[in-house]
């Protein structure tokens, strides 16, 4: 049992607000929900809308399709949306609206309240059980919400779309909710960004905890200073992160190159967003994949993160940052608008210890870049024993001093890439989903993931052989990372929200794998369900084979 | 400890008389050498930490500052000292130079002042006079040029000074006096460029400048004492403020994130989650 909602309108009606409201009461009711949005880059006007699915199962994408319920605050909403509404859906229209917010006005002396009477509506419409509600909600909301259920009585509509609350004890969490508590669970104790949309709410998380906790934040006067400052931070001893969207990412690239140099720890999180330049600065793309792989000049080795679920953010994240420091190398987390905007139940237990950090004690003898047999330098940091710790951008000796020895260049270039080995096999495997006799597997990376297992669900439910495979780690790739599932003798589609079937090219590159098929979307919104199963279906239909 | 020979400056730099003075500074200051960090960009002065014995992070161009920020906000124990040139500073890194000041940090910004860029061999740099010829700039330097003191006390800098590297003694007591200062301390030093440079030379600051005997205590009257260039340069103390106030800053190095930290934050209602 399902209930989708589209609350649409434009910036500052309201949609937002009805957005929260409802899914907090859901989540308080403990009812599986998923929720995102598609917003314009304006404060006020324009057209937005919030999509709210509402199950009694867990659910972590969005259907596709058509709409069982519209709300239109405006008459953009009917415009655009009206049509997608299904044929026995219920619809909200401005004027009916209209008149809710009059005798909001007129009765409890505020319009605004009119939001959480609709609220009322849908919970109404779900069949809400009116006593469990009481006992969730404040009392000052109750009487909104109760008239929200007298309209929904008075338009016949109450209890159309039963829906179980089925959750069990959770989390709600948004996808950069999830990389900042992971960043804390990591020992991150310092943030420096600069504002930039998708990743500044990874930025309020974070600024917000370290009212309380021993962290800091650290607003930048630009992107380039924010990763410089985070270098620092890291060199004097604090695990440190930046957090950014491509474009301000471009601008971080020479200290990427910096921390490869240096071999300071960082973690840097990319929340992509559709480009070139300022792009869709509010909508949804992976196109900064190859911008994540190849930044900064040089060669030094990475990790590339790009997770796939709450629970694989809250994970990666936290990963990265010992990560980081075990090789002293940068650390991505590549996420998206899509991910980062998208509000999801969590029932797993989250893990909440905090690793200890340990350095070792040295010296004045310390040398930062000693050329050791496991081939990664001592670390420690400044004022802590007599070591002094010498860090250089230019090529160093082994104490950190400028140096123009070509023979021993080569040893520091090896030292730097032969960990690209040892990270290979700390490499976390990609995840199968379905059946591994399925003659066709989907291919996807971040936060395509829980779209194409949906996906996988629905066209197997019809026979149609599928299975999935997600990346939530997209560099270094390793070959035992696909050694067990065959793929070179499989139909291989690979489902990527960009034009230029990045991830396509890197397996192609990394394993000589040749995707069958591609499919891709670059408009700037998110795959839903009904989307990747349909374009599937047709890409095996007989017709389109070669 | 670093051999003369390594020190890959031209004979007559004035940064040699610099390190000089640098190193009898930190040598008497009551301070440990461990717990002095330097930063510093790409350039000539940029090379100044790899021949002090200091803890130091040589960075990009332009970006000593922000390393500088972040060391002493995780690690407000250490003495932080951001040390680059004329055109790292000022020129690269300038957004930098204006912002660090306005954070209100315990942070001691020196920089070796030629006029020029040394390293790519004789560019223009932001404090180039106006109309001076240089290698980009053959019909004359188009632009006026920067006064980093001016700038500094504007940007509320409490401490800003300017030192001359052909008077040790004196340059010598405003490091001392900068670094020792709680806040943000800037000091800019003449510092004549041998190689690039035949019109700032030790001559031609000789006859040009004098000591401030009298720090002025009042913001415009420094800046009107930071504003004077030419026949008359000013050196020492422009301005002081000992009452300004230093931003408070969270120890958190040393004091990790605990499991009963996030226990405690993930029950906080509205910051997290539910």
């Amino acid at each position: 049992m399902e209930f989708s909602v589209l609350i649409g309108g434009e910036a500052g009606l309201g949609a937002f607000s009805m957005e929260l409201e409802l899914t907090d009461i859901l989540s308080r009711l403990n009812y599986y929900f998923f929720a995102t949005k598609n917003y314009m880059s304006r404060v006020r006007g324009g057209h937005n809308f919030h999509m709210i699915r509402i199950a009694d199962h867990s659910v972590h994408a969005l259907t596709g399709g058509s709409w069982d319920m519209i709300v239109a605050l405006d008459e953009e909403t009917e415009i655009r949306h009206r049509v997608h509404l299904y044929d026995k859906g219920l619809y909200l229209s401005p004027t009916l609206i209209g008149e809710v917010a009059r005798e909001a006005r007129e009765e409890f002396h505020d319009v605004t309240v009119s939001n959480t009477i609709l609220v009322g509506v849908i919970l109404a419409i779900i069949d809400v059980d009116t006593e469990r509600l009481a006992a969730v909600t404040e009392s000052n909301k109750l009487k909104y919400l109760r008239r929200g259920f007298k309209y929904a009585g008075q338009w016949e509509m109450a209890g159309i779309f039963p829906i179980p609350s089925k959750a069990g004890c959770h989390y709600i969490f948004d996808g950069n909710k999830a990389i900042a508590l992971g960043s804390l669970l990591g020992g991150c104790q310092f943030m420096a960004g600069y504002p930039m949309t998708p990743a500044t709410s990874i930025m309020h998380y974070f600024a917000t905890a370290a009212m309380s906790l021993p962290a800091h934040f650290e607003q930048a006067e630009d992107e380039i200073s924010a990763i410089n400052m985070a270098l620092g931070a890291s060199y004097a001893g604090v695990r440190s992160m930046v957090a950014t969207a491509g474009g301000g990412f471009a601008l971080m690239q020479e200290a990427v190159s910096l921390a490869g140099m240096t071999e300071t720890p960082i973690v840097i999180v990319v929340g992509q967003r559709p480009g070139p330049a300022t792009g869709l600065p509010t909508r949804t793309e992976q196109g900064d994949l190859n911008l994540v792989l190849y930044a900064g000049h040089g060669e030094f080795p990475r990790i590339v993160f790009a997770p796939g679920t709450i629970g694989e953010a809250i994970d990666v994240t936290r990963k990265s940052f010992e990560l980081a420091d075990r090789y002293q190398i940068p650390v991505f987390v590549l996420t998206d608008q899509y991910f980062a905007d998208s509000v999801q139940l969590m029932e797993e237990d989250l893990p909440v210890s905090v690793p200890a950090r340990e350095y070792g004690i040295f010296d004045r003898a310390y040398q930062r870049y000693a050329l050791m047999e496991t081939g990664i330098s001592p670390l420690t940091f400044p004022g802590l024993f007599d070591a002094m710790v010498r860090v250089d951008s230019d090529e160093h000796d082994e104490s950190g001093t400028i140096t123009e020895d070509l023979d021993l260049r080569i040893r520091m270039v090896d030292k730097r890439l032969g960990k690209m080995t040892l990270l290979k096999k700390d490499a976390i495997p990609p995840t199968f989903y379905g059946d591994s006799e399925a003659g066709t597997i989907l291919i996807s990376w971040g936060s395509n993931r829980l779209i194409v297992e949906e996906a996988v669900d629905k066209l197997v439910a019809e026979r149609i052989e599928a299975s999935a495979l997600h990346f939530g780690q997209v560099y270094p790739l390793s070959n035992d990372m696909i050694a067990p599932y065959q793929l070179e003798s499989k139909t291989i589609i690979c489902v990527e929200n960009n034009g230029g079937a990045q991830f396509a090219c890197l397996l192609k590159k990394e394993f000589g794998l040749h995707a069958t098929h591609n499919i891709l979307k670059y408009n700037g919104e998110c795959f839903t369900v009904e989307e990747i199963y349909s374009r599937v279906k047709l890409l095996l239909s007989p017709e389109v084979e070669e | 400890m670093i051999k003369k020979t390594d020190i890959t400056w031209c004979p007559g730099c004035g940064n040699y008389a610099i390190r000089d003075v640098l190193e009898k500074v930190l040598h008497e200051l009551p301070i440990p050498r461990k717990d002095i960090a330097f930063t510093s960009g790409i350039g000539q002065a940029a090379k100044m930490p790899q021949y002090l014995e200091v803890n130091y992070f040589n960075g990009l161009h332009g970006r000593s500052l922000p390393l500088a920020v972040g060391i002493k906000l995780a690690r407000p124990d250490l003495t932080v000292v951001s040390y680059s040139g004329d055109g790292c500073l000022y020129g690269e890194g300038g957004n930098h130079f204006i912002h660090a000041i306005r954070r209100r940090l315990d942070l001691t910004i020196i920089t070796s002042d030629n006029q020029i860029y040394g390293l790519t061999k004789g560019q223009s740099s932001p404090t180039t006079d106006f109309g001076v010829k240089n290698a980009l700039d053959p019909r004359g330097n188009e632009n006026i040029p920067l006064n980093p003191l001016s700038l500094a006390i504007n940007m509320g800098a409490p401490f800003v000074a300017r030192g001359y590297a052909g008077d040790k003694d004196h340059l010598g007591g405003i490091i001392r006096e900068a670094i020792l200062f709680k806040g943000t301390a800037v000091v800019d030093i003449l510092q004549p460029c041998v190689s690039f440079n035949n019109i700032n030379t030790y001559q031609w600051y000789h006859k040009r400048v004098f000591k401030v005997d009298n720090t002025p205590a009042d913001r415009y009257e420094a800046m009107k004492l930071a504003e004077q260039w030419g026949d008359k340069i000013p050196i020492g103390i422009i301005y002081r403020d000992d009452k300004a106030e230093c931003r408070e800053l969270a120890k958190i190095f040393r004091e990790p994130l605990t499991e009963a930290d996030i226990r405690e934050h993930l029950a906080m209602k509205c910051v997290m989650m539910r």
